[in-house]
């Protein structure tokens, strides 16, 4: 008998009685300003929001928020600050060294900062190995919590995805908080 | 004396670090805290994702061929091991398939119990750990003192001590700050050069066939973006039904790991990227037998987050090698009687009884009344220790005839006056690390007696 099978088949032996799937008894967390509870939540989780303004260009504020950046990474057409476009790269370790990678974010969740990256480009690497990450992100998209999050139509529908809230961090050494673990140090969602 | 006990007479002889280490915890407590008062439908979403687990546990075949039957579908190869030696084998056949020599991997408390690292370096193939607790406790040489925080015990200038000898660091900087940033930069070409990563999976998504990875570093998701092969392994406890099953965990996780809304990284793997092989091994080595321990299935429900750990006096007091099983607290006494009650029996003592872990815990595992079980089920599994089983009888008799009780009690009155070396000695096994407790000057029975005359 297979490992897989032997284990099926004992799992079937031991079984514990049927217990119903539960239904849901509460009303969730909702916000009634979300716009607010971004900004608050992203400072929570040690990120930046910027809210953009009427007519104001996100190359501006990217270019105002890093301005001593040098290589900025972008397949987005409307990033035209962009210096490098990663998915014409041979090799997502020439992106070590990369100040600034922009991406876009497919929604936002109110309750913990998170926001839903639906890989769109060629490497992921750009999100983790960028010195600082900047998320465009739509402000009609954000969402209470994580159950309206994974009811977000067509959810499933990714090879790789990740929730990311606010900058890489780690209290590995005595409890104290260090942001820039291993991933981006600084993350700044730009609402549009 | 229990293992426990001997083990923690280390810990405790130094009295300031001793006092450090329950703050250090008591203050991630105190983080949770705030977290799930933040939550007005916390107790709800405790509840709910209970009796989640309890349905997933009694459908534990059919949602594991499910996630099989999509993992693969999606192009990720499903491997299954009974045991621990069965999934060091494994890892190590996928990784000489490839002529893999460096791996790093991210934290997964099953590589521990499977013991995979030295497996690993004895066949010439150099694992490095990508958490930053976990490298420290790489570097020396001991392992992870908690399951969530595995460096919790060590202290600043010790790391920078170590950081010295293998990093390279300035000599006495124990800058957290700084030590962590040479950790990323080392850390970083190793990422780069790796050929093999291996991460552990908190949740497999049945109705997808996705796993997802949640940490705060991103070096699960740094270490996955290079190799052209990723292993993951997991425990076959850790499937979920489907997405709405999911989110009650994520909303849990953090707040009661680390007190904080989310981890920083909710990795959701599916489909491996391109040019690169994805792996799953779905583990047993001992879960499908905790199901057929009908007192103790809730064990399965445990989703990892050390929040029993936390907030546990006697595991903030003691520390993680005071117990003899890998998982320390409340979670690593039930696991290591699970395992093995002969091994393992020494922690159960570790246990004041005040509950506070089956309160903490985000899916309501019993763990203290589990552990009050195990500690009643030691005479039977003969491994009571005789000199308390020989006072219980004692007290019994003492207890059954009320004379000789309150005869006790007055020569207990007497006792207390007595100067300490007599009431304190090496002889009196009870009095080594317990104080006596002060006599109440009237027993309840003399203050009831008394107010039947006055009334």
């Amino acid at each position: 008998m297979s490992s897989r099978d032997d284990i099926l088949a004992r799992l079937k032996k031991h079984a514990v009685d049927q217990v119903e799937r539960p239904e849901m008894t509460f009303e969730p967390l909702v916000y009634s300003d979300p716009l607010e509870q971004f900004k608050k939540i992203m400072k929570t989780v040690g990120g930046n929001c910027v809210v953009l303004e009427e007519g104001q260009d996100v190359n501006e504020v990217i270019r105002s928020v890093f301005p001593e950046a040098r290589s900025i990474a972008s397949n987005l057409p409307e990033v035209t600050c962009a210096t490098v476009n990663p998915d014409m790269l041979d090799d997502p370790r020439e992106l070590n060294g990369t100040d600034v990678g922009v991406i876009r974010g497919d929604f936002g969740i109110l309750e913990n900062g998170m926001v839903w990256i639906n890989q769109h480009t060629r490497y992921k690497a750009l999100f983790f190995i960028s010195e600082a990450l900047v998320i465009l992100l739509d402000r009609k998209r954000l969402v209470n919590n994580m159950h309206e999050a994974y009811k977000q139509p067509a959810f499933d529908d990714f090879e790789y995805g990740c929730f990311i809230s606010g900058p890489s961090k780690t209290a590995d050494i005595e409890q104290a908080l260090v942001v820039g673990a291993h991933g981006a140090r600084a993350v700044t969602v730009i609402l549009e | 004396m229990s293992s426990h006990a001997k083990a923690a007479k280390k810990f405790i002889a130094d009295r300031e670090r001793t006092a450090w280490h329950d703050q250090a915890l008591f203050f991630v407590r105190e983080k949770r805290d705030r977290m799930a008062h933040n939550v007005p439908e916390w107790e709800a979403l405790r509840e709910m994702a209970s009796n989640m687990k309890l349905h997933t546990i009694a459908n534990l075949p059919y949602y594991l061929e499910m996630f099989e039957k999509n993992a693969t579908a999606n192009g990720i190869h499903v491997h299954w091991a009974k045991n621990a030696e069965e999934h060091n084998r494994i890892v190590y056949e996928i990784i000489q398939k490839h002529g893999g020599k460096n791996l790093v991997k991210s934290k997964s408390m099953l590589a521990e119990e499977c013991g995979l690292s030295p497996y690993l370096e004895a066949r010439g193939i150099d694992a490095v750990e990508s958490d930053l607790g976990e490298r420290i406790m790489q570097f020396m040489g001991t392992p992870p003192s908690h399951i969530v925080l595995p460096a919790i015990h060590v202290k600043r200038e010790e790391v920078g001590k170590v950081f010295e000898k293998e990093l390279h660091t300035e000599p006495g900087n124990s800058d957290p700050t700084y030590l962590t940033h040479a950790a990323r930069a080392a850390l970083r070409e190793k990422f780069l050069h790796a050929d093999i990563a291996m991460t552990g999976v908190n949740f497999a998504v049945a109705s997808s066939g996705a796993f997802v990875v949640c940490t705060n570093e991103g070096n699960a998701d740094m270490g996955t973006s290079f190799p052209k092969v990723h292993i993951a392994i997991m425990g076959l406890e850790k499937v979920v039904p489907d997405y709405d099953a999911l989110a009650l965990y994520v909303r849990l996780l953090a707040r009661s790991a680390t007190g904080q809304p989310s981890t920083t990284y909710t990795s959701h793997y599916k489909k491996p990227m391109e040019g690169q092989e994805m792996h799953i091994v779905i583990v047993d080595n001992g879960r499908s037998d905790i199901l057929a321990c009908t007192e103790h299935v809730n064990m399965l429900k445990c989703i990892r987050c050390g929040s029993c750990i936390n907030t546990c006096p006697v595991y903030r007091r003691t520390g993680g090698y005071s117990y003899s099983y890998f998982i320390p607290g409340p979670v690593g006494i039930n696991l290591g009687m699970l395992k093995s009650p002969e091994k393992y029996s020494g922690n159960v003592s570790a246990c004041s009884l005040c509950y506070s872990c089956s309160n903490v815990c985000p899916v309501k595992i019993d763990l203290a009344e589990q552990i009050y079980k195990w500690r009643q089920n030691l005479a039977p599994l003969h491994l009571a220790d005789p000199s308390k089983k020989l006072m219980v009888k004692g007290m019994r008799f003492i207890m059954n005839h009320p004379g000789l009780f309150y005869n006790a009690i007055a020569a207990g009155r007497f006792a207390e006056r007595m100067p300490r070396f007599v009431l304190y000695n090496s002889l009196d096994a009870w009095g080594i690390g317990r104080e006596l407790p002060e006599f109440a000057k009237e027993t309840f029975n003399e203050m009831w007696k008394k107010g039947l005359k006055t009334d």
